[in-house]
């Protein structure tokens, strides 16, 4: 098992592993996006009250949820840098900061658009828009302690540090900017009772986009996790063997 | 068997011992550079009073917003002087010697912290009663107030030395010192500020003071190991 781990950690044999993962990746989500958009924009119901901007669901939800699965993540890699000085780990934990940053940002512009329908204004100071801002804030701060730091190494370990600590304060942030103002609706539950609140053909088109944003991103950090093995294996031969095949080619 | 020989036999410092030493050298060092020492009391003092500038001199309007200029400048003070925490020791090398002592570093950073706090954190809760007065707070908003920066303040100075610490080899810090630190500090901000105003309110305000509590004992216990841990990651 150990063995498996170690190799899981050479930057090379990911390369060459992710290499065929991603035609499958792709074509997942190509699939599950066009299933979960045609369903979700065209067959779903009307919202008795949201009308048709209960729409806006389908890609503010898995945004979001992908949003608040990114910092668990980038501290979980930082920890594995830290502990096991695993090479691939530190590139996966650069490479979620600016995808996390991202969709931190799309989550707050695409609930900004939905709020502006639902609530009648942009922005308001409820909890959960406050926590995802702070959290975009946190973002920020890994984003610049990695660029400003030089070396390489004292970056990776910093960065792994200040994740550790933000995903600790994640959810006191939340919890404390919850119960400072609540304006959001409690996340739905999702449930097969036809009559419930939230029935099968609203959630399970969702549950599709889910997916497919998921599959998305990561695809999206499989190649910039990949982009970052080249360019700090650059010297390395086989990433000169691979430039040399590709130019040939 | 040998026994593990020590190498300084006969001049053995506990750590209780290095702890006291690590205070008092702190603080002798602050008090000998009086301006260090005032700048963040002026500081704050001088950003509390542009908020009745900005805003309006109108007593209704401004104790509404008292308890949160108060905690937003006394949060911003403590930034604002946590460069002294680690930089000098950095330049000069006595930081190295830091990390390279027997003891523990976890109660050394913790005496730096504390040392951080009596210079910056205290004087600022000891001055907030006069602000808040010229801020038209509530008298019966006072003592939480108060007691409520006593509670918090420590936790900014432990906050805060975590991102010192990561940023201490920096050559331009500036500002990314602030959008490390900041966004950690909003816990604690929230709580603050919210008993305060709760208190105007006539509302309970135990709860806050556990949660703040909370987080306090949290900040003790870790925030220490990870400016520790970061230290060593920026000297190295």
């Amino acid at each position: 098992m150990w063995l498996w781990f170690s190799k899981l950690g050479s930057p090379r044999w990911f390369y060459e592993l992710s290499s065929k993962w991603l035609p499958w990746l792709y074509a997942a989500m190509i699939v599950l996006m066009a299933i979960g958009l045609f369903w979700a924009l065209l067959i779903v119901p009307e919202d008795y009250q949201q009308g048709q901007t209960i729409r806006i669901m389908y890609v503010h939800v898995p945004v979001a949820s992908i949003s608040l699965a990114c910092f668990p993540l980038m501290a979980v890699a930082g920890t594995i840098t830290l502990v096991w000085k695993m090479k691939l780990a530190d590139m996966v934990a650069k490479s979620v900061a600016p995808i996390g940053a991202w969709f931190t940002g799309l989550a707050l512009a695409s609930g900004a658009i939905w709020g502006d329908q639902i609530w009648g204004t942009w922005w308001a100071w409820d909890a959960r828009l406050t926590s995802l801002l702070i959290q975009f804030f946190l973002f920020i701060g890994v984003i610049a302690l990695r660029s400003a730091i030089e070396s390489q190494d004292a970056a990776a370990k910093a960065c792994a540090v200040l994740a550790i600590v933000g995903a600790i304060n994640v959810p006191i942030i939340k919890y404390s900017v919850e119960w400072w103002n609540t304006l959001h609706q409690p996340a739905s539950s999702f449930s097969i009772d036809p009559v419930a609140p939230n029935p099968p053909e609203v959630w399970v088109p969702l549950l599709i986009m889910i997916s497919a944003v998921y599959v998305f991103f990561v695809i999206a950090l499989i190649l910039r996790t990949r982009n970052e093995i080249l360019q700090r294996e650059r010297r390395s031969q086989w990433v000169i063997d691979l430039v040399s095949k590709e130019k040939s080619v | 068997m040998n026994k593990p020989v020590s190498s300084h036999a006969g001049t053995e410092i506990s750590t209780w011992q290095a702890f006291c030493a690590t205070l008092k050298r702190d603080l002798v060092i602050a008090l000998k550079r009086k301006n260090d020492l005032l700048n963040p009391i002026m500081f704050f003092l001088i950003v509390v009073s542009l908020f009745p500038l900005g805003i309006s001199p109108d007593p209704v309007e401004l104790s509404k917003v008292s308890a949160g200029v108060v905690w937003v400048s006394a949060l911003l003070a403590s930034m604002l002087s946590l460069d002294n925490l680690y930089r000098a020791d950095y330049e000069d090398g006595s930081l190295e010697q830091l990390l390279l002592s027997p003891q523990p570093l976890y109660f050394l950073v913790l005496a730096k912290n504390i040392a951080h706090w009596l210079i910056s954190g205290l004087p600022v809760v000891v001055l907030s009663p006069l602000l808040a007065y010229m801020l038209y707070l509530p008298s019966e908003a006072y003592w939480t107030l108060v007691l409520t920066l006593l509670i918090g303040t420590p936790v900014l100075s432990l906050f805060g030395s975590i991102g010192v610490a990561l940023t201490v080899g920096l050559g331009s810090r500036g500002l990314i010192l602030a959008v490390i630190v900041l966004p950690l500090s909003t816990p604690v901000l929230i709580i603050g500020a919210k008993a305060v105003t709760d208190v105007m309110f006539g509302l309970p305000i135990g709860n806050h003071f556990a949660l703040l509590g909370a987080i306090l004992a949290l900040a003790l216990t870790m925030a220490p190991l990870a400016s520790s841990a970061a230290l060593r990651i920026s000297v190295n």
